[in-house]
């Protein structure tokens, strides 16, 4: 390209000081860049590192580099191909506006400078030589190197493009810090790692950051593709997808960067021949994860790609965030192996917690309960239950004066007299919530009207009931109890191998207008078609649980929901061994509203059901897998559609080896609660690398058990009120570096992070 | 300390606690208290009163927020509480938050 030619950087220069004439905000960097590239064979090897300005970074200008570079790549899917003028007019305008500035990559330079150019193989395939751009000061800690980036697969320049640009914003913002120069052997580093295949080259992923402080331009190289990836997606989003997974890739890599990356890199760029500048910009690259992460389209190996950048990149962030405003916060992203929490600031213990602990050693000395309020009941209760200590004197404490919520989450050291001896003398007229699980031994049809029904008005104002377990309780039984408590709204038989199908009916009977949760778990005695009717009459009924029951078919799963699905939000299907895809599609077509689905422990269902739940479901919330044999492709997949919303994903022992790379794909920004028992793939790469700041993450191998168990202490109707308990939820942050602590820092990460996102999604758009 | 930096909490039978602002902004109920933009006169004098506390049970809640700025500097020892003060410790800890 003439015009690149041009430019005053050489296309090798042995010390390209230009390079990073980005200092001026249109630095030539990318010329220089640019350069090389007109060698190259293709035209559009450019990879344009976007200039970013030392504060704002507009995403009109990357829209821009990203559809140059897209037309620069002839490989990708760009229509219109812009030769180099555009390019350089790109350039140009970049040079012009002041918020685009243009990240070299530095880094190889070294290589370069002593022996030459490094060649980067753009994307398209153009081996771009490097250079060392490294100016001064100059953020883009690279030099002007050109990037090569070899673009293996097409349709990523774009996101590529993105990242650089992204980069090249961040780097800027570090500029402080990264105006060292780099030293001969960074240089010699060549860092541009630019794995170019997601998918098998894991460690190629580079660590692309600028060793140390600097951040290296690199561009980001597209990785290869997976059609069978992208074949999920559809071909009319193969471009925004391509986007997407440049974008996705190279933002690991700008986040961090470090001595330990330019090894990696060295070993990268050894291993890879394409190579990509990158750089370095810690809050760029958690933005760009983030905001890639809402657009979730690309193939996995590029999600795994990225967080293992980002693993390996850490570094002490600049905390520039992409819009400049450099929140400055310092956080060391060194990877938390096993770390978990940063040791520097522990966060005290609460006096609550003290102050419960000390009671719960003492509770055979408390006289009272009077006045405290039921969450601290609740939690006391929870506490001593877990250690053994309660015992029935406690108990009846609870139960003096008028109480409106017992919640005993495990009752079987209760025995019968004790039983009949403090609710004898319970006044029930205020009660609420009664919740006594495992009370097997304690309740049986005989003393339940002495007790809890007394007299037909004895429960008035009972809207929830759990008596888990209560494996002598019959239908005569539940009857007597039902009929004293015409309020009820939740009602949890779980395991109460006793009750039949009429004991459904019963419930029908008297409570079909108001009621709203049942749950029938593992009730072994029910037979789920004979239940059907008395199912269908629920008129309100929104959760249903039938954990556990076999005789759960596709046929029963299409009358109710035929009958009662659009009401219906949420669903426990676990361990219904018998259901079929053909279930999930009916669920997913009628039941729009549904939040929460647990699908475990149900083998026959296949990668279609995915489908299905991705077009129909759309407000789901939580999604609970467990041993089920889906393939990490299409679990990812269906995150990439319905991510943004889910809250809350359990994938225990999913059948094949999860991959990293799936697990990458987890991350969708609303996500509050990550169950991973038996994913034995998990590494800490994705542990620390993620990009989501309040997940907390459960089931791992290295957290004890015992800390993932936590009473759900919740008023009556909210609906996870028994699920919760019968769920691990443990508050474990693992390993994910300096996200664990409500610091300062971490706030500023995330807003970091967030506008980040914004601007990727921005230049996604374009 | 400074007048500035300190805030001074009253317990039900009037008996006043002077203690820094840092130590009391461990309770989030305080902090709020102090820091909300609404103008209230807790702000504005650095006074707070807490009718329900009793003396006893306050004083250990300044302990504790000094304990607890201790232990998140490093310094990690051990808080004991007096098994006779638990329960109302606890509730006046749940009301401030801390």
């Amino acid at each position: 390209m003439p015009v690149l030619r041009s430019r005053e950087i050489p296309p090798v220069p042995p010390k390209p000081p230009k390079a990073r004439s980005k200092v001026d905000p249109p630095a030539t960097p990318t010329q220089g860049r640019e350069q090389p590239a007109t060698r190259l064979s293709s035209p559009h090897s450019l990879t344009p590192s976007p200039k970013t300005a030392g504060s704002v970074s507009g995403s009109a200008p990357y829209s821009l580099r990203r559809s140059l570079r897209l037309s620069s790549k002839g490989s990708s899917n760009v229509g219109d191909q812009v030769g180099l003028p555009e390019v350089e007019k790109c350039i140009e305008s970049l040079n012009g506006d002041v918020s685009k500035k243009r990240k070299l990559s530095v880094d190889v330079d070294g290589g370069f400078e002593s022996g030459g150019s490094r060649v980067l193989s753009l994307r398209s395939g153009v081996k771009v030589t490097k250079r060392s751009p490294l100016g001064d000061g100059d953020v883009n800690g690279g030099g002007g190197g050109d990037e090569v980036v070899e673009s293996n697969t097409k349709g990523k320049s774009i996101a590529e493009t993105e990242y650089i640009e992204k980069s090249e914003r961040d780097n800027e913002k570090e500029n402080v810090n990264r105006k060292r120069r780099f030293s001969s052997e960074e240089k010699g580093k060549g860092k541009l790692v630019v794995e170019t295949d997601l998918e098998s080259k894991d460690e190629t992923l580079v660590n692309g950051s600028v060793p140390d402080v600097e951040v290296p331009a690199e561009e980001v190289k597209s990785p290869d593709e997976k059609p069978s990836k992208r074949s999920n997606r559809g071909t009319h989003r193969g471009r925004m997808e391509r986007f997407r997974d440049t974008a996705r890739r190279n933002a690991s890599r700008f986040a961090y960067f470090n001595n330990q990356e330019e090894e990696e890199k060295e070993e990268e760029d050894n291993n890879n021949l394409s190579m990509e500048a990158e750089r370095e910009i810690p809050s760029v690259e958690e933005q760009i994860e983030e905001k890639v992460a809402e657009d979730w389209p690309g193939p996995f190996s590029t999600a795994m790609k990225i967080i293992r950048d980002r693993a390996a990149n850490l570094n002490v962030r600049q905390g520039s965030s992409s819009t400049g405003q450099v929140p400055s916060l310092k956080i060391n992203w060194v990877p938390q192996k096993g770390k978990g929490k940063d040791g520097s600031k522990r966060l005290a213990p609460s006096l609550l917690d003290l102050s419960l602990r000390v009671l719960v050693d003492n509770a055979d000395a408390i006289a009272s309960l009077d006045h405290v309020p039921d969450a601290l009941r609740h939690k006391l209760c929870q506490m001593l239950c877990d250690s053994r200590r309660m015992n029935s004197s406690l108990l009846d404490l609870l139960l003096s004066g008028y109480p409106t919520e017992i919640r005993l989450k495990e009752c079987s050291w209760l025995t019968e007299d004790q039983f009949t001896e403090c609710f004898e003398k319970c006044d029930t007229s205020n009660l609420t919530v009664l919740q006594l699980d495992y009370c097997g031994q304690s309740l049986a049809d005989y003393n339940i009207p002495s007790t809890l029904a007394r007299s037909p008005i004895s429960l008035p104002a009972l809207t929830t009931l759990s008596l888990t377990g209560a494996y002598r309780l019959s239908d005569a039984g539940l009857s007597v109890l039902v009929s004293s408590a015409p309020a009820l709204r939740s009602v949890n038989l779980s395991q109460c191998s006793f009750l039949t199908h009429g004991a459904i009916e019963i419930l029908a009977s008297s409570l079909a207008s108001v009621l709203l949760e049942l749950f029938v778990d593992d009730c072994q005695s029910i037979d789920a078609m004979l239940m059907l009717p008395s199912l269908e009459k629920l008129e309100h009924l929104e959760v249903l649980s039938v954990a556990g029951l076999e005789s759960v078919t596709d046929k029963f799963i299409k009358e109710f929901i035929s009958a009662r699905g659009d009401g219906i939000k949420e669903l426990n299907l676990s361990g219904c061994g018998k259901l079929t895809d053909s279930s999930l599609k009916i669920i997913a077509e009628t039941c729009s509203i549904l939040r929460a689905l647990d699908i475990g422990n149900v083998p026959k269902l296949t990668d279609n059901s995915f489908g299905h739940l991705a077009s129909g479901c759309r407000s789901l919330e939580s999604l609970k897998l467990c041993r089920n044999t889906f393939s990490d492709d299409a679990i990812a997949a269906f995150l990439e559609m319905s991510g943004e919303v889910l809250k809350e994903l359990a994938l225990n022992n999913v059948g094949k080896p999860y991959h990293l790379q799936d697990a990458q794909e987890i991350c969708c920004l609303s996500l509050r609660v990550l169950k991973l028992f038996g994913c034995t793939q998990i590494t800490d790469v994705f542990l620390c690398g993620h990009s989501n700041a309040e997940v907390e993450i459960i089931g791992l191998k290295l957290s004890p058990l015992l800390e993932h168990l936590k009473a759900a202490v919740e008023s009556p109707l909210q609906k996870n009120t028994w699920r919760a308990s019968a769920w691990p939820q443990a508050k474990l942050r693992f390993g994910a570096g300096g996200k664990a602590h409500k610091a300062p820092p971490h706030h500023q990460e995330v807003k970091a992070e967030k506008e980040m996102r914004l601007t990727i999604k921005q230049l996604l758009q374009t | 300390m400074k007048k500035e930096d300190t805030v001074k909490l009253i317990s039900s039978e009037g008996m006043e606690f002077v203690i820094d602002k840092e130590a009391a902004m461990v309770s989030q109920t305080i902090r709020n208290m102090l820091t909300s933009p609404g103008g209230f006169a807790e702000a504005e004098h650095g006074v707070v009163t807490f009718p329900e506390i009793n003396a006893v049970i306050l004083e250990k809640i300044c302990q504790y927020f000094y304990w607890s700025l201790q232990y998140s500097r490093g310094k990690e020892t051990e808080f004991h509480i007096e098994p006779e003060l638990t329960l109302e410790l606890m509730m006046a800890a749940n009301y401030l938050h801390t």
